[in-house]
């Protein structure tokens, strides 16, 4: 992995711009896609928590995949799901134990994160800095 | 992994030593019909529709013609994707494919691209949507269950489980009929049941809202061979989104009243 989202949840105001801000980058034909990004209620007042796909080191769905279907992209170390080889067995929508693999039905397709080829664009549009994206080079900079 | 020079429609591409060329010729943007690709399994060269002509310099003018998704890319092939000879070829497939599926609209479309608008054969008495692509039995092959295969030869050779019966090692995950390009295949999800191949599967719900998610069987399969915890089925995926976010609340409410 070479970067990572760094999550501030008391300043997330759950605007959900993140979630629109997927949804149009995953567009197809200009019909907008589900989103991969869930600004949820973390169940204290005021208080919500981005849930998006956490690339895990051993993660569920590589291992539910039959058909090795999702892989990971050596450039930006995220778990991508190809559409072509994916069967739509929902395996992997089951087996993730945070639910960040989804099913967006009107594409028949079954989506993860895949951190927009390195840059995710979510992290662009929060409005308060609750959700950014940082390179592990960058927060080494500022650890040094 | 040597990278070598072909010739595709007059047009210089470079492409890797072995690959299959039907890889490279969609890569380069060439429209080349095949209903038997798919690619989560191994080429098959089943539908005969990607045809293309190869011919190389010192093969004196001979020419060859294969199916481009089972021949393999070589250095200096001259490569040929819409000849006449090629058209035609994929036109009497086409026709033929018409005679066996006159109602698929895979193959109407297809065909009628091809200016073949009526079987010039004769069809077949009982026709169904089955143009025997077998990417269902592949897929079910690659999974490793091989719940399905074709039987029968000729013209009576059609997808079925072993016997004809319920088949034993069937899961229900549906990728066979999912991915059938004809949509041939028949399954039913009704309350919480699943019917596939004649078999009957009980779906699990999730615990929290009740949904319907996998079949036990596909379930208890995964946590038997891809050593994925049973727990993890128990919710389906929006419960368990919630749960992430209700778990992380709570580190984030502990850091907030630290902060305070």
């Amino acid at each position: 992995m070479i970067g990572r989202y760094i999550v501030t949840p008391h300043l997330c105001t759950g605007c959900r711009t993140c979630e629109l801000a997927c949804s149009f980058t995953h567009s197809i034909n200009g019909k907008p896609g589900r989103s991969r990004i869930y600004p949820l209620a973390a169940g204290y007042k005021d208080l919500y928590v981005p849930v998006v796909c956490f690339q895990c080191e051993d993660p569920a769905c590589v291992k539910s995949c039959l058909v090795n279907a999702i892989t990971m992209n050596d450039e930006t170390g995220a778990y991508e799901i190809s559409p072509e080889k994916c069967v739509r067995c929902m395996a992997c929508v089951a087996a993730c134990p945070f639910g960040c693999s989804l099913f967006d039905k009107p594409h028949n397709l079954v989506i993860k994160c895949d951190l927009c080829g390195g840059d995710p664009v979510c992290a662009h549009f929060c409005p308060t800095k609750a959700l950014e994206f940082k390179l592990f080079e960058e927060e080494l900079k500022e650890v040094v | 992994m040597k990278a070598i020079t072909l010739t595709i429609n007059g047009k210089l591409v470079r492409a890797t030593q072995g690959e299959y060329l039907l890889g490279v010729l969609r890569r380069e943007k060439i429209d080349i019909p095949a209903l038997c690709h798919h690619e989560a399994v191994e080429p098959y060269g089943g539908c005969r529709l990607c045809m293309i002509e190869v011919t190389k310099p010192e093969w004196d003018g001979w020419k060859n013609y294969v199916t481009s998704c089972l021949y393999p890319a070589a250095d200096g092939l001259i490569i040929q994707t819409d000849s006449p000879q090629v058209i035609g070829i994929r036109k009497t497939i086409l026709d033929l494919y018409l005679a066996r599926c006159p109602e698929a609209k895979l193959v109407q479309d297809l065909a009628a691209r091809y200016g073949v608008m009526k079987t010039s054969y004769q069809t077949v008495p009982e026709p169904n949507d089955c143009i025997l692509c077998s990417i269902c039995t592949r897929i079910c092959d690659t999974m490793g269950f091989k719940a399905i295969s074709t039987v029968n030869r000729g013209h009576g050779k059609e997808v079925a489980p072993p016997l004809d019966q319920p088949p034993d090692a069937c899961v229900g995950c549906l990728a066979c009929a999912l991915n059938c390009p004809t949509n041939h295949i028949k399954w039913k999800d009704v309350g919480g049941t699943r019917e596939i191949w004649g078999k009957k599967f009980e779906l699990i719900r999730c615990e929290q809202s009740g949904h319907p998610t996998l079949t036990r069987e596909f379930a208890d399969y995964l946590i038997a061979h891809r050593n994925i915890s049973a727990d993890y089925f128990k919710i389906n995926d929006d419960a368990h989104r919630k749960e992430t976010s209700l778990g992380l609340g709570k580190i984030a409410q502990w850091s907030r009243e630290e902060v305070k």
